[in-house]
């Protein structure tokens, strides 16, 4: 029996040598898993939306830009090394056709640029992704293959 | 402002009774449109967390049917129905007399009663709101999707993700034959309207 730790929304886990990460419907927020082949050691990240601006900085997971280099920064404490790190992603479709309804349907879409941002702000190596459209999924990696799974409604699983 | 988390047990009381006249103005809707009689129980309000609001809504993965409205005017916000699938069945059975064990079987005429039935049901919610407190508010035209609960419930967090670390969701349950029917009508004002809706009905304290 593989060991699952389930991530939440704007919320974090961390697994080494063995175990499944595992984050659930991801519409228009982002599942980023990251990954230092060498030591083993994985991390998965569920982030809402794109910049943090909140003032005292409360939920650094929540966000694409401080979620991620928050991980970094509790994954190199555990021995991981910047140049190894390699990321997959996955998430930020649009949930609803809304006209005129501001920013919503775009939460997505920006979620995926800052994400690409801030990966390469942090020299961190994107191998595969599976974003944009308009059906949720579900995010499995596994943490000995360094193999990640997208699940989603009525298609067929995706394995990158 | 208050957020969320900050409203005191007169300001609850007074978005319960929002969610109550909304609510049962829905179901005087619902019920015309199906020709049967419908009646609500008690309308809650719940504060939550959003981890918590995904589980209170039966878990991520599960799938669901959900009709999300934008209101924009004095009051800003979303408006969502999620129907899950007792819901959906209760309407196709009286409109279209039949009934569906999955939402894939649904067909185009079925999506469009059921986008229609939550548009009447959320636009009469808020008309009743509107009324209440004297504003008028834009709705947008409604969307549907068929997905994942977790990903559908997470659009009007994003929405406000910004502001709060919670959302405000305002329901009640249905009871169609005496049968109780779940029909998550989730009202998500942002914090300034939900501060200015407060205020116009005379119980926002301390400012």
């Amino acid at each position: 029996m593989v060991n699952k730790l389930v991530v939440g929304i704007a919320d974090m886990k961390m697994a080494r040598n063995e175990g499944m990460l595992i984050t659930y419907a991801l519409g228009s927020c982002v599942g980023i898993c990251l990954y230092d082949p060498l030591i083993r050691l994985a991390a998965l990240v569920h982030v809402m939306l794109p910049i943090n601006m909140e003032t005292n900085r409360k939920t650094p997971l929540k966000y694409a830009d401080t979620g991620i280099r928050e991980t970094l920064r509790q994954m190199e404490g555990r021995g991981a090394a910047r140049p190894r790190i390699v990321a997959k992603i996955a998430g930020g479709a649009r949930m609803f056709e809304v006209t005129g309804g501001g920013s919503l349907g775009n939460i997505g879409m920006r979620n995926v640029e800052s994400t690409h941002m801030v990966l390469r702000r942090e020299g961190i190596r994107l191998l595969r992704e599976d974003v944009g459209g308009t059906t949720a999924r579900t995010l499995l990696f596994d943490v000995e293959s360094g193999q990640a799974c997208v699940r989603s409604y009525g298609k067929p699983e995706l394995i990158f | 402002m208050k957020n969320y988390e900050e409203l005191n047990g007169l300001e609850l009381d007074t978005i319960r009774e929002i969610g109550s006249i909304g609510t049962g103005n829905a179901a005087t809707a619902l019920s015309s449109i199906l020709n049967c009689e419908v009646r609500i129980d008690m309308p809650e309000v719940r504060i939550m967390g959003y981890n918590e609001a995904i589980e209170w809504i039966g878990g991520p993965e599960v799938i669901t049917a959900g009709v999300l409205v934008h209101m924009s005017g004095e009051i800003n916000g979303i408006m969502l129905s999620v129907q899950q699938l007792e819901f959906v069945n209760m309407v196709l059975e009286r409109m279209m007399g039949r009934t569906i064990s999955s939402y894939e079987e649904l067909t185009e005429l079925d999506r469009s009663a059921l986008v229609e039935v939550g548009n009447i049901m959320i636009s009469t919610f808020v008309n009743a709101l509107s009324g209440l407190a004297e504003i008028t508010t834009r709705l947008t035209v409604p969307a549907f999707a068929v997905d994942m609960q977790g990903a559908i419930l997470a659009v009007p967090m994003a929405e406000f993700g910004g502001q709060s670390d919670y959302i405000m969701t305002i329901g009640a349950n249905f009871i169609c034959h005496h049968q109780a029917v779940p029909c998550r009508l989730l009202l998500s004002p942002d914090i300034r309207s939900l501060n200015f809706l407060l205020k116009k009905l005379g119980v926002l304290d301390g400012q």
